[in-house]
């Protein structure tokens, strides 16, 4: 092994903006089934590595191979993965390179999960409801609402890439907990926007109203008087539980609401509110 | 009928917004801003937003998981608002019978993008070994090629040669064929509860169940509330002039932040708690450094 040289260069502000443009706008661009995320790593950290091991070395090439291997994390946190990586590479070099497998294995796990639930559930479920609420009435607000909230998300994801590089492994023990009690307390939101949608976004109502004798048996009104939007509690209920099923995919579960929708519809039980 | 350049402005968004979900994720991918920008590229704004909503709605919980396919709802917004536009099918009908069976459909093309791509892996890993930079980054860049067509080519097609076709039936469903057209709208008005089903067994109800019942009740209450005043305002501006007061409908903004106020609570009790246990954030970051060992590997990753 041609180790023990220990690279010179020290990364820039330049660098990070550049990691930065390319991890925004390019990151996913080449995930394929085989190894995900792998090439979008590569392209994001390909320049940096050029500095940091040379052109045409066999270091380069060693550590260009391992970064082709198979990674998929959340693109929403990725940066935080490739800070801590080069703040290892920068300073160890090829020697760092099982620190790097290690890291990257170790931590896109963790990440994926966390930034899924944040960044891919809550914060587009939180936001969409918001949005679609207003669109439902005609109103585009709602959208840009969103989409400044995104603009956020982004600034975020620009500025934790330095602090990542910066803190290097600490970060992760550190934030761990803060992380964990974010996760927690946004999906209270989650949780508490969901009751809040099944009132107000399934306009449906019973259309059922047998004569018994000469008086109509009006369902919606006694339903009503048990408690309002008793329906749509009573089918988000049912849904949950078929989702719960064997072999259920929520494609599947579409398809079963809207046949049995379309059958109950023609059967005179519920009609749109 | 589409006129070309709504033909071309459409699949031009058909292609833009995949590869703004895979990258800057900046909304403009979500589908109530694709009925959005369909409707307004149609004439028809407001169309565009109920059918955008409903999807959007109907797919909440539906993130992208570690890579898998999931129901192409933009795709299906798009040429559901066109088509409703254009073929005068009732958007909440549309939201059925077209949004659902395109984006079902469209998980197969995404397949097809994402096997796709793993050529141009291939491509890298070949121009790793020569050393040629420029050459991993055009493969890389070329990924987005697959991503962009799989969306562009189908919208194009449909919106193309799709309209004749679903005039047929939007007109079949409006006279012969009335209960099919009115079962098609229940169900669009019901398809929401599965987005709400979804993002229920994704998150911990089972933990936080109290906050789902105060969510409810809460809105519950003040949605049947605000509903009366709304219908109790617009009688008595029918029977006096001098009644000019104007009310609104409930605003979600507003049950998003009792929520967020709930949310902030346990976020700040969950901090205090633990940083009296561990006395402060001082030792806290000494701790950390103390699983740290000297080659930098992480011997306590507890996250």
């Amino acid at each position: 092994m041609m180790n023990s040289k220990k690279p010179a260069y020290k990364l820039t502000d330049k660098d990070f903006r550049q990691i930065n443009r390319r991890s925004l706008f390019g990151f996913q661009l080449g995930w394929n089934y085989e190894r995900m995320q792998a090439s979008g790593y590569l392209y994001t950290i390909l320049p940096q590595l050029r500095k940091i091991y040379g052109d045409g070395t066999p270091e380069l090439k060693k550590m260009m191979k391992t970064h082709t291997q198979f990674f998929n994390t959340s693109n929403f946190f990725n940066t935080i993965i490739t800070g801590i990586d080069l703040s290892v590479e920068e300073q160890e070099g090829i020697a760092g390179e099982e620190t790097v497998v290690g890291l990257k294995t170790g931590l896109m796990g963790s990440f994926a999960s966390i930034g899924d639930s944040i960044f891919a559930a809550l914060i587009p479920a939180i936001f969409g409801a918001i949005a679609a609420n207003m669109a439902q009435e005609g109103n585009p607000v709602g959208v840009f609402i969103w989409i400044a909230a995104q603009v956020a998300i982004m600034v975020f994801r620009w500025k934790q890439l330095k602090i990542a590089y910066k803190e290097g492994v600490s970060l992760v023990t550190t934030m761990s907990h803060r992380l964990a009690a974010l996760t927690n307390a946004a999906t209270i939101m989650g949780v508490f926007m969901v009751g809040a949608l099944v009132a107000t976004m399934i306009n449906v109502k019973f259309a059922f109203a047998p004569k018994i004798g000469n008086v109509p048996l009006d369902f919606q009104k006694y339903s009503d008087m048990i408690i309002p939007k008793l329906l749509p509690a009573l089918i988000v209920g049912a849904i949950y539980w078929l989702l719960g099923r064997k072999h259920m995919t929520s494609t599947r579960a579409i398809f079963i609401v809207l046949f049995v929708s379309i059958a109950l519809s023609a059967l005179g039980v519920i009609a749109k509110g | 009928m589409i006129a070309w350049w709504q033909i071309a402005i459409l699949t031009l968004y058909a292609g833009y917004q995949i590869l703004d979900e895979l990258q800057i994720y900046s909304a403009m991918s979500s589908p109530v801003f694709a009925g959005l920008v369909t409707g307004l590229v149609m004439g028809d704004m407001k169309a565009g937003l109920m059918i955008g909503a409903s999807v959007q709605l109907m797919v909440l919980g539906v993130g992208t998981f570690g890579g898998a396919s999931k129901i192409d709802a933009n795709s299906g917004t798009i040429l559901a608002t066109a088509f409703s536009v254009s073929s005068g099918m009732k958007p909440a009908t549309a939201v059925a019978a077209i949004a659902v069976p395109v984006a079902s459909i469209m998980i197969q093309t995404d397949i097809l993008a994402r096997f796709a791509n793993t050529f141009f892996a291939h491509r890298i890993d070949k121009m790793v070994d020569e050393y040629n930079y420029k050459g991993i980054e055009r493969y890389f860049l070329a990924g987005a090629l697959p991503w962009a067509l799989s969306r562009m080519i189908p919208v194009g097609l449909a919106l193309a040669f799709g309209g004749g076709f679903v005039t047929n039936v939007a007109h079949v469903l409006n006279t012969s064929w009335k209960w099919l057209g009115d079962g098609l709208t229940t169900a669009g008005a019901v398809l929401p509860a599965v987005g709400f089903a979804i993002l229920l067994h994704y998150l911990p109800v089972k933990k936080h169940f109290a906050y789902l019942f105060l969510g409810f009740t809460f809105t519950m209450l003040f949605t049947t509330l605000f509903g009366s005043v709304q219908t109790l305002g617009t009688a008595m501006t029918e029977v006096t002039k001098k009644f000019t007061a104007n009310f609104n409908g409930l605003s979600m903004l507003a049950m998003a932040f009792i929520a967020f106020a709930f949310a902030a609570i346990a976020y700040q009790q969950s901090t205090a708690l633990h940083d009296s246990t561990n006395g402060g954030n001082g030792e806290n970051g000494a701790a950390a450094k103390k699983n740290t060992n000297e080659e930098g590997e992480i011997t306590d990753d507890e996250l």
